[in-house]
């Protein structure tokens, strides 16, 4: 009997701090702002800037000493090719020096006077090509470009160089063994593609984590003894109502905009969507729970509102750099790695990408997938833990406040009766 | 000269704040130098290298697997695992075991000495991007060599010489010339752009925070009492000990980074005093410009979070300006990194002069003036407004 009712005081209590919650949530703009208003407009944001994809028509410069028709042909293709527009003919290394200088190209192809000569004197011609090494997107469009049309023309000149009979022959003497390029998953290659889904999961945990701070800021700021729970509220006695209740407010708000992040944003964009939405729902919910956790633990440490936002935004771009996917997982150092596993972005990254970009099955990605599970509960407990100290404190604190109020009294009426 | 003296009792004051709060503290100091060194030693190796890759061999014979050994051999691949089918190494790299692997059908050398034409195949994953186009490259290289390597004995065979071979493999290879970074690093190429980004967004930040937390412990009125409430002497006063701070943080990045790790800088070493003064004031200039623009606290700082972040992409250092949409490129000029890295990558990478940065070096100098725009709305707030958490 007595077991059901404290269980049903706490559930009536959780419930209690949950509209509690729910209703700071609406009223505080800060905690709006990062619930709702970042999360819709972010993934847009990003959505637009990467949905290029790939950079096509780099400018380039040539400087075309050899003046053949060799030379000129090898121009025509680079022209021709998607990702190169030969903008500028120079006159000399100089003047396409200064080009580069004033932005106007991004490299340079430099065809020297002996090109004809070489190629076709068996001393294999050359052609440098020189790249504004700063972006690392152009000069791989750059070099690839030359690349690809050198050895375009040379399997040409081959066949003519070779004496071969047929057809055939030529085709075989020119590349005996064939070979076909394949990109999986991903296939255009495109720079939004790859980057954008990490960003949507690290946005998920960093506007959760920076609303609940800011939130459990304002909670403090109310505290006349700064601390994070109301002062001799009842119902805020024990540890598991709050923390339940208070998750279960941020679990519906991050419901609904972790679909947006998740399931809307790479179908509105076209980004790679291959995930069942049970593998997909099977990751987020773990993920969600340990970032809604994991806010709830940093926003202990926040003594003022706004500090979260110092404490929380630089995070991202290391972040991004831990999940693995601009930087190879295998060439991060193990001490990066350790310090990662703190974090629920780097394993729901990870997962996300693989069961979404990838689509991979939940047994695939059953690691991580586990590992959040372990998050979620590690900072579950954290959680609890933290709330109990401050139940701890403002039982302390409370009980001086009466002590000092009886104090207080029993000097005035002792002052009143000594009159 | 009783300007000099106000402007030196302010600062002494607010050493005295950054002093008491511990968020100065880790934003101005500890923070920066966090992320200093986590990009530089995260990045260290400046290629990838080792990426595992796998190889699927039906044909087992001698020539493939001289083939795979050679891969194995690359610098930037090493080969993990052998799969018996194509699907387990996918399965491979859906568990992100492997990046990408090279596909050798049944009769692969059988075809070849017959002259039959066969075809290999190389599978990588562009979900990766950096990973996925390295590997991709070797395993290129990989397959032309084993095409290279079966004309090479049959010219040999005919009785050209190995130069010769050479040209008729290959009539017209290409020279390449990666300048200012012919590693082509990736630890140059990234932490240059990062660091100096998230060192911006602390810029901002503070210097939200710290005109904001004035309203906030409600001392507004007595900075600018001490300033005889002429705005600019205050905010002169309260921003020059930030602004030494930060400069030597900066400094210290810079030396460390160009001079200790050895970093590409073809310009001269004053030009990295000029554009550290200049990404300092600029980003205070925007900083105060927030405040000024909304005089509260939170909304101040969130848009200066909100603008940090959006800069680190829309320096167009990692997708390319020239890429984005026109409004897009129109739009990156509101952001002081985007000027800061066309600024260093053409003076100091590319060491071109000053001069073709022009247009970069005004913006910058637009971003220090700023806050001559709201100045008068931030005394106004100082003086009358009241915190509203």
């Amino acid at each position: 009997m007595s077991i059901f009712h404290n269980f049903y005081i706490g559930l009536q209590n959780a419930c209690y701090i949950w509209r509690k919650e729910m209703q700071q949530v609406f009223k505080d703009e800060g905690v709006l702002m990062f619930f709702i208003v970042v999360p819709l407009a972010y993934p847009l944001l990003y959505s637009w800037i990467y949905n290029n994809e790939v950079v096509r028509d780099v400018p380039v410069c040539v400087v075309d000493e050899s003046h053949s028709a060799l030379s000129r042909q090898f121009i025509r293709m680079c022209d021709a090719s998607p990702d190169v527009k030969v903008a500028y003919y120079a006159q000399d290394i100089d003047e396409a020096k200064s080009l580069v200088s004033r932005q106007l190209v991004k490299g340079v192809y430099l065809i020297p006077s002996s090109f004809t000569a070489d190629t076709y004197g068996l001393r294999q011609g050359t052609i440098s090509v020189y790249c504004d090494m700063s972006l690392m997107l152009t000069y791989k469009a750059i070099f690839q470009t030359a690349q690809v049309v050198s050895m375009e023309m040379g399997s040409e000149l081959t066949k003519k160089l070779g004496g071969h009979y047929t057809a055939r022959d030529e085709a075989v003497a020119a590349r005996p063994l064939d070979y076909d390029d394949v990109p999986i998953f991903s296939p255009s290659g495109g720079y939004g593609s790859s980057i954008l889904p990490v960003v949507l999961i690290l946005i998920l945990q960093q506007t959760l984590v920076l609303g609940i701070g800011l939130s459990a800021g304002t909670a403090r700021d109310e505290n006349p003894y700064r601390n994070l729970i109301p002062l001799g509220d009842k119902r805020y006695e024990d540890t598991l109502p709050i923390v339940l209740g208070k998750s279960l407010c941020y679990l519906m708000v991050f419901a609904i905009m972790g679909t947006w992040l998740v399931v809307i944003v790479p179908r509105l964009f076209n980004f790679p969507h291959l995930a069942t939405w049970q593998s997909l729902l099977a990751v987020m919910t773990p993920y969600t729970l340990a970032c809604i956790f994991f806010g709830i633990v940093m926003s202990c440490m926040v003594k003022y509102r706004e500090n979260v936002m110092l404490l929380v935004v630089f995070i991202s771009v290391p972040l991004l750099f831990m999940t693995g996917v601009s930087w190879p997982q295998s060439n991060i150092p193990g001490y990066w790695q350790g310090v990662s596993w703190l974090f629920p972005s780097t394993f729901g990254a990870r997962a996300y990408v693989r069961i979404n970009s990838m689509g991979a099955t939940l047994s695939d990605v059953q690691t991580e997938y586990h590992i959040l599970w372990l998050q979620a509960g590690v900072y579950f407990l954290l959680a609890c833990v933290v709330y109990r100290f401050q139940v701890y404190r403002s039982r302390i604190q409370a009980k001086e406040r009466l002590d000092f109020l009886r104090h207080k009294r029993a000097q005035t009426f002792q002052n009143n009766s000594a009159d | 000269m009783i300007y000099l003296r106000q402007i030196y009792e302010i600062m002494m004051r607010e050493l005295l704040i950054l002093r008491q709060n511990h968020i100065y503290r880790f934003c101005m100091v500890l923070f920066p130098l966090l992320v200093i060194v986590f990009f530089t030693s995260i990045l260290d190796d400046g290629v990838p290298t080792s990426m595992p890759v796998g190889v699927v061999d039906l044909d087992n014979t001698s020539m493939t697997r001289s083939l795979t050994r050679r891969l194995d051999a690359f610098q930037i691949s090493r080969v993990v695992a052998h799969y018996p089918s194509m699907s387990e190494a996918r399965e491979a790299i859906q568990r992100n075991e492997i990046y990408g692997f090279l596909y050798i059908p049944k009769g692969t050398t059988d075809k070849l000495l017959a002259k039959r034409q066969p075809k290999i195949s190389y599978y990588y994953s562009n979900t990766t991007l950096a990973a996925g186009s390295m590997v991709m490259k070797d395993m290129k290289t990989i397959s032309t060599l084993g095409s290279a390597a079966v004309g090479q004995a049959t010219m040999r065979a005919r009785g050209f010489t190995p130069q010769q071979t050479q040209a008729l493999l290959q009539p017209i290879k290409i020279d390449l010339h990666q300048i200012a970074n012919p590693w082509s690093s990736y630890n140059v190429y990234l932490t240059t752009v990062m660091v100096p980004g998230l060192i911006m967004l602390f810029i901002f930040l503070i210097s939200s925070y710290s005109l904001g937390t004035e309203l906030k412990f409600v001392t507004s009125k007595k900075w600018l009492e001490l300033a005889d409430n002429n705005i600019v002497i205050a905010l002169t006063g309260k921003f020059l000990p930030q602004t030494l701070i930060w400069l030597a943080i900066i400094f210290s990045y810079e030396y460390y980074v160009f001079f200790h790790l050895g970093f590409p800088h073809l310009g001269s070493p004053w030009m990295l005093v000029l554009i550290a003064l200049m990404q300092v004031l600029a980003s205070q200039g925007f900083g105060i410009f927030a405040f000024g623009l909304m005089p509260s606290l939170r909304m101040s700082m969130s848009i200066s979070s909100l603008w940090a972040v959006l800069s680190i992409s829309m320096a167009g250092s990692a997708f390319p300006i020239m890429g984005m949409d026109g409004a897009l490129q129109s739009l990156s000029w509101l952001f002081p990194l985007r000027h800061y890295w066309m600024m260093y990558q053409i003076c100091i990478f590319n060491g071109f002069p000053l001069i073709e940065a022009w247009f970069h070096f005004a913006a910058l100098t637009a971003f220090m003036l700023l806050p001559w725009l709201v100045m008068n709305k931030i005394k106004n707030a100082m003086l009358t407004y009241v915190y509203i958490p």
